[in-house]
């Protein structure tokens, strides 16, 4: 594994109004490592990971990115985010355009890709996924599963450095997760580095490199994942493991 | 003399009249449309935009004007600007241009008001997420806007935007106050010559049925058409 940082958060705080979401978060993701992200519900996961490309504005801190703080008034967020792929929980695929169109759209428009070579590369990672035969169907006729696997292929178009995953699975029906989840591995497995919000454990424990449990705003335990689930040490993450396994 | 055979007398004599007024009338409501789309989506865009004071201006102008009468905001128009020096300039070559003016200025004004909301509520009821994914992909935020956010938001603002057009259509017979010869001032023209205005009105209801009910269908078939050209 290699030691590079590919993000730093120093100081990270995020409030809404009068609470306090992240409290003083600060870690590191190295490159081609995969992290999970677990914790209760509002306990600032999803907050945490959008503050990491910038949806969410952080209230104070830096989010250091290739030498770059983020959070600073001088950058162009844009340029950054292009290399800072994002699945969300809710797929958000661009309702308004075919399959194919949603994933040469960012290539063409934004890196200047002709159409050809654009739709030559979708075309590859379709068949990848065996999705090729919905290459003009647009996302209201798909599944939850295979807009989740196209919302993925989107974020790999953009050649990523990094993927960030908000709960991907989440809103998907049972039969449908495994798919997604195997794509995910296959990612983990050539190198890419990611952090993902997730709610299931096992997958996490098995495609993790290292987990965080956030709690209260905070990083209450950073461990690799089996001693994460063999091992924890604080009382919180204890308690929380009786209640999900 | 029946009922329909006055309809049709009072037809095969006016029939001028009533033609004259329909022109009238869909020459104050087709400009009011256009000039109240055009100003009501920049409108619409300073409701939306980050600067406070704009916004506020926005809110403030949308809430007023659909807040008073049309036939307030016509007369101020008509009688009161004139009154602090503001007047619309005579054309010698187009007869009863400064009234024209008044009518339609006062008809683009409240249409704009309310085009600004239809725009507004039709970009709001994209999912956030739409704008969300745009964003995290590195799209600028105009890029966002034309590339995902706007294209899906006409789909919801054309048909309240067919709908506008069809209530403007009405509510221009109210410039025949001021003396603009539409369609209800011809009517009331051929009222005071046949003393007959029972069937006069059942011409004008019948005439402005045919003008919005054309109206409502042609925005339905741009409808349904932009529709199969998504799927």
């Amino acid at each position: 594994m290699e030691d590079n940082n590919i993000i730093e958060v120093r100081g990270l705080c995020k409030s809404f109004g009068s609470l306090q979401v992240l409290n003083d978060i600060s870690t590191d993701f190295k490159e081609k490592q995969v992290v999970s992200i677990i914790g209760p519900s509002g306990g600032g996961k999803s907050t945490f990971l959008r503050c990491l490309n910038l949806l969410e504005t952080p209230s104070s801190g830096e989010i250091i990115f290739h030498d770059v703080d983020l959070c600073s008034k001088k950058i162009d967020i844009n340029v950054h985010r292009q290399k800072i792929g994002m699945v969300f929980q809710h797929f958000n695929l661009f309702n308004n355009m075919n399959v194919m169109k949603n994933l040469t759209i960012a290539p063409i428009k934004i890196n200047g890709k002709s159409k050809e070579e654009a739709e030559e590369k979708a075309m590859t990672f379709l068949k990848r996924m065996g999705l090729e035969d919905k290459v003009n169907s647009y996302p209201s006729q798909l599944s939850g599963g295979q807009k989740q696997r196209i919302a993925i292929v989107r974020s790999l178009m953009m050649e990523p450095e990094v993927m960030l995953f908000d709960e991907p699975t989440s809103a998907l029906d049972p039969e449908m997760i495994g798919e997604v989840l195997d794509v995910i591995k296959q990612l983990a497995l050539d190198g890419m580095t990611m952090i993902i919000v997730t709610h299931e454990m096992r997958f996490a424990r098995e495609v993790s490199n290292r987990i965080l449990f956030l709690d209260g705003g905070r990083i209450d335990e950073d461990r690799t994942a089996a001693e994460f689930f063999d091992d924890p040490h604080s009382p919180r993450l204890i308690s929380f493991l009786k209640k999900v396994l | 003399m029946g009922f329909f055979e006055q309809i049709v007398a009072i037809l095969q004599q006016y029939t001028p009249f009533f033609l004259d007024g329909i022109k009238n009338t869909l020459i104050i409501a087709a400009l009011s449309v256009v000039l109240g789309a055009v100003f009501g989506t920049l409108m619409a865009i300073m409701r939306m935009c980050k600067i406070k004071p704009l916004r506020w201006l926005a809110t403030a102008y949308i809430e007023f004007v659909r807040g008073t009468p049309l036939m307030v905001q016509l007369m101020f128009i008509f009688y009161g600007l004139p009154m602090v020096g503001i007047t619309f300039p005579d054309v010698p070559w187009i007869p009863n241009f400064s009234r024209f003016m008044a009518g339609i200025v006062a008809m683009s004004i409240n249409s704009c008001a309310y085009v600004a909301e239809v725009i507004r509520s039709g970009i709001q009821a994209v999912d956030d997420g739409q704008m969300e994914a745009a964003r995290s992909i590195g799209f600028k935020y105009g890029q966002s806007m034309k590339l995902v956010i706007l294209p899906q938001a006409i789909r919801n603002i054309l048909p309240a935007l067919g709908n506008e057009f069809v209530t403007v259509i009405k509510e221009s017979s109210i410039v025949s106050v001021i003396g603009i010869s539409d369609l209800m001032y011809s009517t009331n023209g051929v009222i005071a010559i046949t003393y007959r205005s029972l069937p006069c009105l059942a011409i004008a209801a019948i005439l402005y049925f045919i003008l919005t009910f054309t109206g409502s269908r042609l925005i339905a078939v741009l409808e349904k058409r932009m529709k199969h050209g998504r799927q």
